[in-house]
């Protein structure tokens, strides 16, 4: 959809942009909507788009057909996914040769392509709009709303869905003050991990003294697993330049910056081109719609150090120094980006700005817990199987985001834990799982809100394994600044390495749990005063691991190697002799149809013949 | 906590003292007779707070909180714990860390026993160059009083060193030694080369030439820290520069000499 704009030079030109993009839309009476998702396209749905494309021109039907890219839909388990309208026929797990049958039996023939659309697993129905889905219709979708349904390189779509209508609101009918009050009314807290008032932040920020105010969208998402902010900044740019754009008229800014992973082209590309089609079409610039409101947004692109995400951190980044945390206070809301006043936020909570201004704080704070307000974005990874993003209002519990929107564990296994809140989280286990996602209550067991990871663990999960990875993470990512980060978890590291091995020690746990104390008491930043959290949770629910780790030199989840043995279970094994081809120690004896043997001593548990057994008869024990 | 007053109140371990606002909490305790043990803090730096040594316990009324007290803002009346078990546990426990880091260096351990930390329960499990701690206050010096920024920070986390560029001998670097003069674990080092008459920075391996005296021919200081204090005192006065040629014995003798002419007072003159 394209249509020649000229520049708006007041709010009525939008709405009047916004009547002639709909009357437009009108006109075209199907559509076909593929994500470019990180998921999706992984799969290869760009290609999928190009075949959309080419069945569009080469069908020369009479109704008129549009396809186009859209921002991740969240159910990447099953991606590529394709929508079709009129109807939201949701389509899922799509290959190129489906497009010629999803094209003329459903665009042209309104027809449902049974075979590509979900099945419940439980039930064996059939799910023909997204809302059928039990993975969507637990979620409230206000951040992710958009995603999937607007084309994220297009500003007129993002206008013809209402688009910079509660920029229009706020430069027309607002003064900076209420603004803030709407925000404070709505209860909107940093998303980033801190959880810190957004209203509170900006209230400091505007009445900081200072001419020169900075506005910061942290978008250096780098804990392991998350792509929340990604999908966000790649599937629907232009809500968080609206949100930062209210964000600049409340504070009194005049420049901002988005702060985006250099790992992270495809949302560097949107967010570029949606900066160049705001200022073309007179959102971004000099007097925007005609208020007293001068405002431009640059794009700073991160070089991948995980403790840029920390506000000091990416501050000193952004001012072209080594990007190293200082001690706060001063907080960046007074002496920020060049000692400058400076709201910094991060993406997810810009993106909930627009809303709030549009729907009212109130409704805003109707949905959630007591002080933990609105929705959260999360990606749900790890041993479950519907993998992807959700967003969940606040206050829902554990389980109903595994079970119900997760789809529980894999067949058979057993639910261990699940880790929120990135490297610096903690692991919650089965006991703790009706637990409401609130960022006291999970900060209160041991765990943290974080900016969204929620890694999900089988029994097949050794968790002082978990602990290792994300120690190990995490001092390789530590600036090497203060000392309790860099020498403390290096030692942390050293002990658990040692425990994995096998060579723990009674006492390692008390020496770890005096350690992890001591960093987080003393560390200079967020990054290194939460880098305790997966040891300390991990010996506060899985202390009995750690114990058969070190005193009966075990690994319960079979998990370190060295800590278990590998056996062959006599009566499944059929005699095959594929384990015993493929030894590379020659450890395993036997004849053809004769159960086989592993000889331990020869061993070197390298796991080939339990990677290799098609009858499963090799066991870790 | 009571804002707004110009001299506020800081009551550390049961002693009160009043500081000037924006005063540090190290500050109130040197004012106080309370000793607070620090490495990276040094007042002719801004402090950078990286060590984490001179934790205190801050009370916030319902609870505490542990704070660095080199950097520690005073805005309001404060109570501060500097011998409470919590922040003495702190302490030692960094300086544990620390000594396990650098276990040769005898300044540290100096400082440990001053504090009472006989040794470490930490084995040691990162590389330090020379017993470095990182402290930062060398890099802090160079940059902001000397000016020449001739080392900095290399690499992150437990790979992170100071260094000149690419670990090579720097030539901003103009040997003035006040990084050595500034370092409280005796990392740095200033070399006297005689015969080639330079001298050496170490661990850095830059190197500066020394004028030497006209006199005697005893080194002097570098040519670029002469030029630099020449260029910060601003005295055009021919002697002054004459004077400058000479180590600092000869030019009091010189001076001795002097006097005698001017006096004619042929006994010895305590110039001093």
């Amino acid at each position: 959809m394209t249509v020649a704009v000229s520049k708006l030079t007041n709010s009525a030109d939008l709405e009047r942009l916004r009547e002639e993009l709909g009357q437009r839309a009108k006109a075209v009476s199907r559509s076909i909507r593929v994500c470019i998702g990180t998921g999706c396209g992984a799969k290869g749905s760009r290609k999928l788009y190009q075949l959309f494309c080419e069945a569009v021109e080469q069908s020369g039907a009479d109704v008129k057909v549009e396809a186009k890219c859209v921002g991740c839909h969240g159910f990447c388990e099953r991606g590529p996914i394709v929508v079709v309208e009129p109807g939201q026929i949701f389509y899922q797990r799509v290959e190129e040769p489906d497009v010629p049958e999803i094209f003329r039996e459903t665009v042209l023939g309104g027809r449902v392509v049974e075979r590509l659309l979900y099945e419940n697993p439980a039930t064996g129905k059939r799910a023909t709009k997204a809302e059928e889905i039990p993975f969507y219709n637990v979620q409230e979708r206000i951040v992710l709303g958009m995603n999937g349904i607007v084309d994220p390189t297009s500003i007129e779509d993002y206008i013809a869905k209402d688009g910079y209508k509660a920029l229009a609101k706020v430069l027309t009918s607002m003064t900076p003050e209420e603004v803030i009050s709407e925000v404070e009314r709505a209860g909107l807290r940093g998303r980033g991990g801190g959880g810190f008032p957004t209203a509170q932040k900006w209230h400091i920020c505007r009445n900081a003294e200072g001419e020169a105010k900075y506005i910061i969208c942290n978008g250096d998402e780098g804990d392991p697993g998350a792509f929340m902010d990604r999908s966000i900044m790649e599937g629907n740019p232009h809500f968080i330049i609206e949100g930062i754009l209210i964000g600049a008229y409340a504070i009194g800014s005049e420049q901002g910056y988005i702060y985006v992973r250099n790992e992270y082209p495809l949302a560097v590309e949107h967010l570029r081109t949606a900066l160049l089609q705001a200022r073309e079409i007179g959102l971004l610039g000099k007097n925007i719609l005609a208020s007293n409101l001068s405002f431009d947004i640059r794009i700073n692109r991160g070089g991948g150090a995980f403790v840029c995400g920390e506000e000091t951190g990416l501050i000193a980044s952004l001012e072209g120094n080594v990007g190293v945390p200082r001690p706060k206070p001063p907080f960046p809301a007074t002496e920020g980006y060049h000692g400058k006043p400076t709201a910094i936020n991060n993406v997810e909570t810009w993106a909930n700005i627009p809303q709030i201004i549009n729907r009212g704080g109130e409704w805003f704070a109707s949905i959630g817990t007591e002080k933990s307000k609105g929705t959260k974005v999360f990606s749900l990874v790890g041993k479950i199987r519907n993998t992807g993003l959700v967003e969940v209002p606040m206050g829902i519990s554990l389980r109903r985001i595994v079970d119900e929107i997760g789809g529980g564990t894999h067949d058979g296994k057993r639910f261990k834990a699940v880790q929120t809140g990135g490297p610096s989280g903690g692991c919650i286990p089965t006991e703790h799982l009706d637990a409401r996602v609130d960022f006291d209550e999970l900060t209160k067991l041991g765990s943290m809100m974080g900016s969204g990871g929620m890694i999900v663990m089988d029994e097949d999960t050794c968790m002082v394994n978990v602990a290792k990875y994300f120690t190990n993470f995490l001092q390789k990512e530590s600036c090497g600044k203060c000392t309790p980060c860099r020498e403390g978890l290096s030692q942390m590291l050293y002990i658990l390495d040692r425990i994995t091995d096998g060579e723990g020690q009674v006492g390692d746990v008390e020496r770890l749990e005096g350690l992890a104390e001591l960093v987080k008491a003393t560390a200079l930043c967020g990054l290194g005063r939460t880098a305790a959290n997966p040891v300390l949770s991990t010996i506060r629910y899985f202390r009995q691991e750690y114990d058969a780790h070190i005193l009966e030199r075990h690994c319960p989840a079979k998990e370190c190697r060295g800590l278990f043995r590998y056996e062959i279970d006599p009566e499944a094994c059929k005699g095959c002799g594929i384990c015993l081809k493929d030894c590379p120690t020659d450890a395993i004896t036997g004849g053809k149809k004769v159960p086989h043997v592993i000889n331990q001593e020869k061993c070197t548990l390298c796991g080939t013949c339990w990677e290799k057994c098609p009858f499963t008869a090799v066991l870790k024990v | 906590m009571r804002k707004g007053k110009p001299v506020p109140t800081v009551t550390i371990d049961g002693y009160k003292v009043e500081v000037e606002k924006g005063a540090t909490i190290l500050d109130a305790a040197k004012k106080a007779g309370v000793w607070i043990p620090t490495l990276c803090y040094h007042s002719a730096v801004p402090s950078d707070a990286s060590c984490r040594l001179c934790m205190v316990e801050l009370d916030r009324g319902d609870w505490r909180e542990l704070v660095t007290a080199c950097n520690y803002p005073v805005r309001g009346d404060i109570v501060v714990y500097v011998s409470s078990e919590r922040a003495k546990q702190a302490r030692s426990g960094v300086m544990e860390l620390l000594l396990a880091r650098s276990p040769d260096s005898q300044e540290l351990k100096a400082l440990a026993e001053r504090m009472g930390v006989k040794k470490t329960r930490y084995p040691k499990v990162t590389e330090s160059q020379r017993n470095c701690i990182l402290c930062g206050l060398c890099v802090s010096v160079c940059e902001q009083l000397i000016g020449q920024s001739a080392i900095g920070f290399a690499g992150r986390g437990v790979d992170r060193a100071v260094a000149a560029p690419f670990r090579q001998p720097s030539e901003d670097c103009i040997g003035c030694g006040a990084c050595a003069a500034i370092c409280p674990v005796g990392t740095i080092k200033v070399r006297i080369h005689q015969d080639q008459q330079e001298v050496e920075i170490s661990p850095f391996k830059s190197r500066a030439k020394l004028l030497t005296c006209q006199q005697c021919g005893a080194p002097v200081v570098s040519e670029q820290v002469s030029k630099l204090a020449l260029g910060k005192v601003g005295i055009i006065s021919e002697e002054f520069h004459e004077r400058l040629q000479l180590c600092p014995k000869c030019r009091k003798s010189k001076t001795t000499e002097q006097i005698r002419t001017v006096t004619g007072v042929k006994d010895k003159v305590d110039v001093a």
